[in-house]
């Protein structure tokens, strides 16, 4: 993992993880949008610019890499690089929570 | 025969909000926009007044992709009317939205899409300015003849209203990098 994907990713957005999180399964855009809602009980509602970008710039950074295209919906997939820096993210939030939860 | 009007307006490279809440507007009053063409003609038709949201996007990758760009929007509800200096135009009744909705949904995005306007508009108009610019300049300095260099006034006055445009860009960003980064 380079500078610049940490720089960038690490932290990352609230939406860019929840894209990751989604995408350790094959995925287009509009059913990550679902399924982020459905996670988040509708208080996340990913807007189609924010997840348009974000798959570009993914892609481009290859965290994830894209499978196949159907009926105009590209299909993404998390790559092994993705998935470190997955991994980073949930050791990170996973310690904000422990020490939130000693302090509450 | 539905009622038709053309109005005129100029919006600088970084006024996109503004020409949304233009649009907007127009909408609201009974006028639903159809198209924009060159040198900034707005293109209006007649309707029922109604408050619908319109959102400019700019991302040369969506537009060369059209076809999945303009799908993702739509799953989304939005309707793409055209493409216009790079903009794409979209838009959205309030009517069919849950709360307030946007096409963007968190600041990094915002300031992606004013990194993408930056590289793909104002730094190719800038170099095309200077080009204009500095040839007529030297030309000036070297000529001794006390004609009155309109054209280089003129290139120099474009320049100022860029430069104008630029700094305020820049402030834009600069505020909405800080409020991310807080």
């Amino acid at each position: 993992m380079n500078a610049h994907i940490r720089k960038v990713y690490v932290p990352m957005s609230e939406t860019s993880f929840y894209i990751l999180l989604c995408l350790r399964e094959e995925s287009h855009g509009y059913n990550i949008i679902r399924k982020v809602e459905e996670l988040t009980a509708g208080e996340i509602r990913i807007s189609p610019g924010t997840m348009y970008g974000s798959l570009s710039k993914m892609e481009k950074d290859q965290l994830i890499c894209f499978v196949r295209e159907e009926e105009k919906r590209k299909t993404y997939c998390i790559t092994d690089l993705g998935k470190d820096v997955l991994a980073l993210e949930m050791q990170r939030i996973e310690r904000l929570y422990r020490n939130m939860m000693e302090v509450r | 025969m539905k009622e038709k009007k053309v109005e005129l307006r100029v919006f600088t490279i970084a006024d996109w909000e503004k020409e949304e809440r233009y649009l907007q507007k127009r909408h609201q009053e009974g006028w639903k926009f159809e198209k924009v063409s060159m040198a900034g003609l707005y293109h209006f038709v007649k309707c029922m007044p109604e408050d619908v949201v319109y959102q400019l996007d700019y991302n040369e990758e969506g537009l060369q992709h059209k076809d999945e760009y303009v799908q993702m929007f739509k799953d989304c509800g939005w309707e793409y009317i055209q493409d216009f200096g790079g903009y794409s135009y979209f838009r959205k009744p309030v009517s069919e939205m849950q709360g307030k909705e946007e096409i963007f949904c968190d600041d990094e995005s915002r300031l992606d899409m004013m990194r993408r306007v930056f590289a793909g508009r104002y730094i190719p108009i800038l170099i095309v300015l200077m080009l204009l610019i500095l040839p007529n300049l030297f030309e000036q300095l070297q000529s001794s003849e006390a004609d009155a260099p309109i054209l280089l006034v003129l290139f120099l006055i474009l320049l100022v209203i860029y430069g104008w445009a630029a700094v305020s860009f820049g402030v834009r960003y600069w505020k909405l990098k800080r409020k991310t980064e807080k």
